[in-house]
This record gives C-alpha cells, sequence and structure tokens, in this order.
C-alpha cells in the first residue's frame, strides 16, 4: 500500500494538471462548439480544408527553421570563440552578464523595444543603416511580408542565442585539456580540433538545445504579437497566433482544440525522432 | 388639547406622505460599489469626479482594472456565476451584443423606470439597448422585447482632423485628396494623410468609414453578407491606393500611437482621430508641435453622399448578480447627469452629452467637441451588432491589412474576406 501512497501526490498532480485537460480537449474537439452535439471528426477534417491553417503552419515551419539554425550555429560559433580567445575571468563574467540580459527580458518588452527600433521613420536600425550609407530609402520592415519575418525572427534569435551560447560553453569547459593539447601536439588545426573532439562532448548538448528552442519557437507568440499582430496579412500569422484567433476571436474551441491536438501529433512526431537520436547519443 | 393633538397627528402624516411621495426610498448605503474598468485614460475622467461622489453621497466607489482584453474574460466569468463581484461596469459597446443576448445585465428602464433625455443623443440610448433598435438583429434575439441596458460614459466616437494651419476643412474624400495634393511633400517630410493600417482592430476602424461612405455594408438587414460589391472594391482600392500613396511608408503596421505621432510632430496634415489620441497626444504641449493647429470635422462624405464616422463608446451597466443594483444604478443618473458632465470632461473624460460637447466655453477649452456632436448627430455607424463581431474584425483586418500592404489585390482581399465571413456566419448559425 505504501508505494501507492507514496506515488499518488504525483500522479494526482499529473491527472489534474495534464491528463485531465487532454482528455478534456479531445472532448471539446469532437463536438460542435455552439450546441454542444458530438460530431465526430468533422474538426479535425475541417483543418485539411482550411488553407489558412496550412498557411500559418508554412509560416511556423520557416520561422521554427530559420531560428533553430540562426541560434544554434551563432551561439556554437560564439562558445567557440570565447572559449578559445578570451581567458581571463573577469571578461568571462562580464559575457555572461551580457548574455543573461537578453533571456531575462519579458518578450512583450522584447517586442516593444523591437517595434521602436524597426520604425521606418524614427528607428534606429534605419537611421544606423542609412549612416552607413548601405541604403537610400527607409526599409518598412514591420510591413513588408519578407522583412517582418526577418524582424519576428530577429527578436527570437536576440533573446535565446545567448541560451545555446551559454550551453555551448559550459559543454566546451568539460572538454578534457589533456585530450585537447594532445590532439593539436598531433597537428589538429581549429575546424579539426572541433569536429573530432570538441563535438563530440557537445553532441547530447545540442540535442537538448534542439528540443528545448524547437519547442519555444514552436509556441512562439508574445513578441510577434506585438511586433506585427500576425501581419502584414498573414504573413507571420504562426499556429500560435491562428489558434488564438480561433479560440479568442472566433469562440470556436472546438476548432482550436482540434487544431491544437493536430498540433501535439507533430510535435510528438518531432521529439520522438529526436529522443530516439537523443537516447543513442547518449547511450554511445 | 385633543384637538391640536389631532393637528399634530395630521401634519405628522402629511409630512411622512410627502417625503415618500417626493423621491422612492434608497436602500441603506453600501460600504462601497465595486466597479469593473478598463485600464488605461478612458477611466481619467472616472477618476477625476469619484471624489464629488463620495464627497456627495458618502459611498465610496473602489475601482478594479484589467487591461482591454481580461476585462471582457473576468466580466464574462463573473455574469456566469451569477457572482455579486461588481456592481457597475463599463463595457466597450461591441461587447454589448453578447452581454444583452446572455441577459447579464438590469434592464434600466423597466426596473428603475429610466426616462430618456432630449440632452443626449439618440444614438447613445441605441447602443445601450438590446436586442438593437435599427439594423439587422442575430436570429436568435429576434421577437425578444427591447430594453436599455446601458448608457454611454465614455463618449468615443471618430472623427476627421486636418492642419486647420495647411488645408481647408475637408468634407469629402476629394476633399481629403486635393488637400494632401497640396501639402503632400515626403522630403520635408510632410505627408498628405496617415493612416492607422496595423492587422485586425486598427485598420477596420480606420476603413469601415471608408467602405460605409461609399456605399459598401459587410451585412444586408437578414445578416446576408454583402461585401462583395463594387462600392467595397473601390472604397478598398480608395484607402489602398490613393490613401496610401500620400501616407508615411510603413502604415500597414502604424496603429494608434504611431498615427498620432506623426500628426504630434507635424510629420502629417490629415487622418481619422479618436478623442483619446487628441487629450493625450496630439493638443499635448508637452509632447505635441501642432497644438492649436488642428482642426477637427466630420468623416468625410463619399461618392454615396454619407459621412460615416464610426462609434466606439464605453458603456456604463449593471450586472445582475450586484447587491447593491440601486445604488449603483443612482451612480449611473449621478455620472451622466448634466452638472457631472463638465467636471468630468475637464477632469479628461469623454462627455457625450449636447449641452456639454455644444458649450462654448468647453469648445474653447476642447477644439474638437463640436465634431464630436457633429459626429454623435450623424448618427454615427456601429459595428454590426452581433457577438461574432470580433471574427469578422479577424477576418476583415487581416486583408484589408494584406491590399494596404500589397499582398492582395482590393478585389481578392474583398472576395476573401466576404467568402470567410460567410463561412463563420453559417457555422455560428446565422443562415438556417
Amino acid at each position: 500500500m505504501t508505494p501507492y501512497l507514496l506515488v499518488a501526490p504525483p500522479v494526482l498532480l499529473l491527472a489534474a494538471l495534464v491528463i485531465y485537460p487532454l482528455v478534456y480537449n479531445v472532448v471539446l474537439s469532437l463536438r460542435n462548439y455552439r450546441t454542444g452535439e458530438f460530431v465526430g471528426l468533422h474538426n479535425f477534417a475541417r483543418a485539411f480544408d482550411d488553407p489558412l491553417f496550412f498557411a500559418s503552419l508554412r509560416a511556423t515551419g520557416v520561422y521554427v527553421s530559420w531560428a533553430l539554425a540562426t541560434e544554434i550555429l551563432l551561439g556554437l560559433a560564439l562558445a567557440l570563440l570565447v572559449h578559445r580567445t578570451i581567458r581571463s575571468g573577469w571578461a568571462r563574467t562580464l559575457i555572461y552578464v551580457l548574455f543573461f540580459i537578453p533571456m531575462v527580458t519579458p518578450p512583450v518588452v522584447a517586442g516593444v523595444i523591437a517595434r521602436l527600433m524597426y520604425s521606418p521613420n524614427y528607428g534606429v536600425i534605419n537611421v544606423a543603416l542609412a549612416k552607413l550609407g548601405l541604403i537610400d530609402t527607409e526599409i518598412l520592415w514591420l510591413s513588408e511580408p519578407g522583412t517582418a519575418m526577418f524582424a519576428v525572427l530577429s527578436v527570437d534569435v536576440w533573446q535565446w542565442m545567448p541560451f545555446v551560447f551559454l550551453v555551448c560553453f559550459a559543454g566546451l569547459q568539460s572538454v578534457p585539456m589533456d585530450t585537447v593539447e594532445a590532439a593539436r601536439v598531433d597537428g589538429a588545426g581549429g575546424w579539426r580540433l572541433f569536429r573530432h573532439v570538441e563535438l563530440p562532448y557537445l553532441r547530447s548538448l545540442l540535442m537538448l538545445v534542439v528540443v528545448f528552442r524547437f519547442t519555444d519557437t514552436f509556441r512562439v507568440f508574445d513578441h510577434v504579437q506585438v511586433l506585427t499582430g500576425g501581419g502584414p496579412g498573414a504573413s507571420t500569422e504562426f499556429l500560435s497566433l491562428y489558434l488564438y484567433r480561433i479560440a479568442f476571436k472566433f469562440f470556436n474551441l472546438s476548432y482550436a482544440a482540434a487544431l491544437s491536438l493536430f498540433v501535439l501529433a507533430v510535435a510528438s512526431v518531432a521529439f520522438a525522432v529526436l529522443g530516439r537520436y537523443l537516447g543513442k547519443e547518449v547511450g554511445e | 388639547m385633543r384637538r391640536t393633538w389631532l393637528v399634530w397627528l395630521v401634519v405628522g402624516l402629511l409630512l411622512l406622505t410627502s417625503t415618500g411621495l417626493a423621491a422612492p426610498q434608497l436602500p441603506p448605503k453600501p460600504a462601497e460599489l465595486t466597479m469593473a474598468v478598463v485600464a488605461g485614460g478612458e477611466t481619467k475622467g472616472l477618476k477625476a469626479i469619484l471624489p464629488i461622489w463620495q464627497r456627495e453621497k458618502g459611498v465610496r466607489v473602489k475601482l478594479v482594472e484589467f487591461p482591454y482584453p481580461a476585462l471582457y474574460e473576468k466580466l464574462v466569468t463573473a455574469f456566469q456565476a451569477n457572482a455579486a463581484t461588481f456592481d457597475l461596469l463599463i463595457a466597450d459597446d461591441p461587447w454589448m451584443p453578447k452581454f444583452g443576448s446572455e441577459q447579464w445585465l438590469v434592464p434600466l428602464d423597466s426596473t428603475f423606470g429610466y426616462v430618456r433625455d432630449p440632452d443626449i443623443f439618440p444614438v447613445v440610448y441605441d447602443l445601450g439597448s438590446w436586442p438593437p433598435p435599427r439594423g439587422p438583429v442575430p436570429p436568435d434575439e429576434r421577437g425578444k422585447s427591447r430594453h436599455l441596458y446601458a448608457i454611454t460614459l465614455v463618449g468615443n466616437v471618430e472623427f476627421f482632423m486636418y492642419r486647420k494651419d495647411l488645408v481647408p476643412a475637408p468634407a469629402s474624400w476629394n476633399a481629403v485628396i486635393a488637400n494632401a495634393k497640396k501639402v503632400h511633400n515626403p522630403s520635408r517630410p510632410l505627408y498628405g494623410y496617415v493612416i492607422r493600417g496595423a492587422k485586425g482592430n486598427p485598420v477596420v476602424s480606420e476603413f469601415t468609414p471608408v467602405l460605409l461612405s461609399y456605399g459598401g455594408r459587410i451585412f444586408d438587414d437578414n445578416w446576408k453578407v454583402v461585401l462583395n460589391s463594387k462600392q467595397a472594391v473601390d472604397a478598398l482600392t480608395f484607402f489602398a491606393k490613393e490613401l496610401k500613396r500620400y501616407s508615411p511608408p510603413g502604415v500597414a503596421n502604424y496603429d494608434a500611437a504611431e498615427r498620432a505621432r506623426e500628426i504630434a510632430t507635424g510629420r502629417a496634415a490629415q487622418g481619422f482621430i479618436w478623442p483619446a489620441e487628441i487629450t493625450d497626444i496630439v493638443e499635448n504641449p508637452s509632447v505635441s508641435k501642432v497644438v492649436g493647429k488642428m482642426g477637427y470635422t466630420l468623416a468625410p462624405r463619399g461618392p454615396g453622399g454619407k459621412h460615416a464616422p464610426l462609434i466606439g463608446n464605453w458603456l456604463l451597466a449593471i450586472p445582475k448578480g450586484s447587491k447593491n443594483q440601486r445604488w449603483a444604478y443612482e451612480f449611473i443618473l449621478w455620472a451622466t447627469s448634466a452638472k457631472v458632465q463638465r467636471p468630468y470632461a475637464e477632469g479628461g473624460g469623454i462627455p457625450f452629452r449636447r449641452s456639454v460637447l455644444l458649450n462654448p466655453a468647453m469648445n474653447k477649452k476642447f477644439p474638437f467637441f463640436k465634431a464630436m456632436a457633429d459626429s454623435l448627430a450623424a448618427p454615427p455607424e456601429w459595428r454590426p451588432r452581433t457577438d461574432q463581431w470580433f471574427a469578422v474584425e479577424a477576418i476583415l483586418g487581416t486583408h484589408v491589412n494584406a491590399a494596404l500592404a500589397g499582398i492582395e489585390t482590393p478585389q481578392q482581399a474583398i472576395a476573401r474576406s466576404a467568402s470567410e465571413i460567410e463561412k463563420h456566419m453559417r457555422e455560428a448559425g446565422y443562415y438556417r
């Protein structure tokens, strides 16, 4: 009896916070949002006939791919740079502090700051580019589809690339110095040292970073809502914004529930693949 | 002796009866009234008059402030539970269809015998009544008896502003374009017009008066979507091409703050405006370069000859769950009285009474009051009275914004909006 009593609190907590909402969501997705009558898989079938849903899925795909790639490459490159070139303790501390600032900034605040910076008329970015002679006419960062996507991506990169940096930097600290020195004695240059010595130590950490960043970018909402509201048109209307629109503008909670389950399925597949790979890495 | 006693008895009875006839007895004073309000400039005037109310009536009014979306959610939650959380509330007028159809509010006419005041514009009473007295009525609401559930507190109405030192007051869209051509000089920079074009509510608030002035409509009187019309395409072509031509670059992401800033810094000459933007920014000497240079007038008329300003009042109402309904009603009567509307306006509130808006002394201090009175008398257009409005606004606001950004043509934007709105209304049970 005691083991059951011991596991009861976490099980109850899990049931209340995860299982009940999930079951409720499934039930909601099988009903008509107005009348409450059972409609089977109608809400799921509707998603396949909804071009706006696929447009938001596409936009989310673009956002997630670019954000993940940029944050990981930039974070890793910076971690390597600092690891190899900066030895002073206080300089490294200063870098940690500076890199923490974006991460502790609330996303809404980041969005407001970016909105001011990307303003076409007086925003610091256009002014700086003009002063450097790089542009003749103002770039309409937030009111054209391509540049709007870039703008919302840039905020994500600014805010979360430091997370990748800090994880990678911590990983690099764990590489044994004697292994590095042995590789150097054997004539390994910067790239080969990274490829064959440092990267194996970082691989599992990088996979964890991918999992965390994938989850975060997949459900991005706050700074995009402030910066573009999903516009212009529907060009930055990601899945989370589209779901918000269906649930809180259209009040169609049943369709929103169906879409959220669809998203859950996509995310679960992605996590299953990543988890399998990660398990293999850790096992090795 | 016996006679004197009888006289005193009669006098006493008369006194008691006359007091009873003079005014209905108010219940004992509550310790306080709790009022749900939106956080922001809308409550500036209210906060200014509350100390007067407390001094006069001896009842404290506690304001509970919520950001805009949270206020709606809190109110709906309290209503559904019939909780006595709030005695009073202020509600945005597009919420009225939901609140009215669910019968969550106390009818002011049948419960307290509210008598309409000729000093208040009829549109104010129309807004607070449910089912709506004009325009299409939602299918489930037809046949219900109409009551007055709310009275305006914040008399928000959209009107037009122009640089009176540079151009004359434009009465029509042709005159707006003529003015814009006259002053437009991006190298200065001075733009002939400024659009609040951000996706969603901002661009819909801006486009709707143009659409209606061109004779376009979203729904007919039976909720059939009639948006896909030549008038609507012409209106959007004018909006997204002609007006945009004279606007600063990037207006497809402009909200109220950006528009007010363009005007206040002297970079734009004309545009729509809501009263709060004037008091807070455009006529505020601490942030504006154009104080005294702006003129205010009715929304320009379109080819159909119609002026179509948009109304966006905040309404005072009493939830059914309130335990202090009679005192809450007393507060509504007091706050909306002619006597209190003046200190309310002077304290930064947006009044709605004819006598205050047309008062010469008040107009000297608040130069936009006459334009507000004209707009309220026009009468202004309201958003279609349906609890599906937010969905309609989200759909229209996406496509009009796309047209403004050049992603969709006006024809595509109107056709897609019409088809998506129709699909949504069908699902919402409007067509049987």
